[in-house]
């Protein structure tokens, strides 16, 4: 399949380590649909940001004795690849304009380090869930 | 994928933890248990050996970070060595490539530590 044919993978999960699996393996997907090499920098980029709002929501979306699964959606046409995660977390509009932390902090630098990775990093509270969009020019 | 660490002492007396898999929010508990370890036995120049890291995060990284106080705080030093370019482009990101020196290789890592 070349890069001009659209791409969709749709995914739900639970648990942290199958969660980040399924993120892992739909960036593969893509990137052995485009026929692009491991070393592409801009799908690189994409799956680091990816891995990091991923980890955030699957560590903080899911509160304690929910059943709600994460969803999960990656798209990809006219040369744009789209990432959708919804969580049943709590708001965190006071998180999103974090800056990149001092370099003795050990945490804290996700947030910044997606929005500098992506084209748009979309966030809205809707009802009782978050959505996420993360946006990349390929 | 989980991180799997496996320990070696070269005959410097330096400790080289190999690294394979992701080092992520899932993997980083690996990586600082093996820190731990290596500093509770003495041993002051660790050499991280990243050839096997396929991802790291900003977890990981902080794992990293973490990996670097507990050594230097025992007045030791930590290298990193054959880092792949998502690693590197991390680094670079956050800046912390001022913090980290990093090699290209192992060999080079241990070269005068």
């Amino acid at each position: 399949m070349g890069s001009k044919q659209p791409f969709e993978f749709r995914a739900s999960f639970i648990e942290l380590d199958e969660g980040l699996e399924v993120l892992h393996t739909s960036v593969e997907r893509l990137r052995q649909a485009m026929g692009r090499t491991v070393d592409d920098r801009p799908l690189m980029l994409f799956e680091t940001a990816l891995g990091e709002i991923g980890s955030n929501v699957l560590t903080h979306g899911r509160p304690p004795g929910t059943e709600m699964p994460v969803d999960y959606v990656l798209r990809f046409e006219g040369g744009v690849v789209e990432a959708s995660l919804t969580d049943s977390g709590a708001p965190v509009h006071e998180h999103l304009k974090r800056e990149m932390p001092a370099h003795e902090s050990e945490r804290g630098r996700g947030l910044a380090m997606a929005r500098s990775l992506l084209d748009e990093l979309g966030y809205r509270r809707d009802g009782d869930v978050n959505r996420w969009r993360l946006v990349k020019r390929l | 994928m989980a991180l799997d660490v496996q320990t070696r002492q070269t005959d410097g007396g330096i400790i080289v933890l190999a690294a394979t898999g992701r080092l992520d929010v899932a993997g980083a508990p690996a990586l600082k248990d093996a820190v731990s370890e290596a500093a509770k036995n003495g041993s002051s120049r660790v050499v991280i050996d990243m050839e096997g890291i396929s991802f790291v995060d900003s977890t990981g990284l902080g794992s990293v970070i973490s990996a670097l106080k507990q050594i230097r705080g025992s007045q030791g030093d930590l290298r990193l060595a054959a880092p792949n370019q998502q690693v590197r482009v991390v680094l670079e990101l956050t800046t912390l490539d001022r913090v980290f020196p990093y090699y290209a290789t192992v060999e080079e890592a241990l070269t005068g530590f």
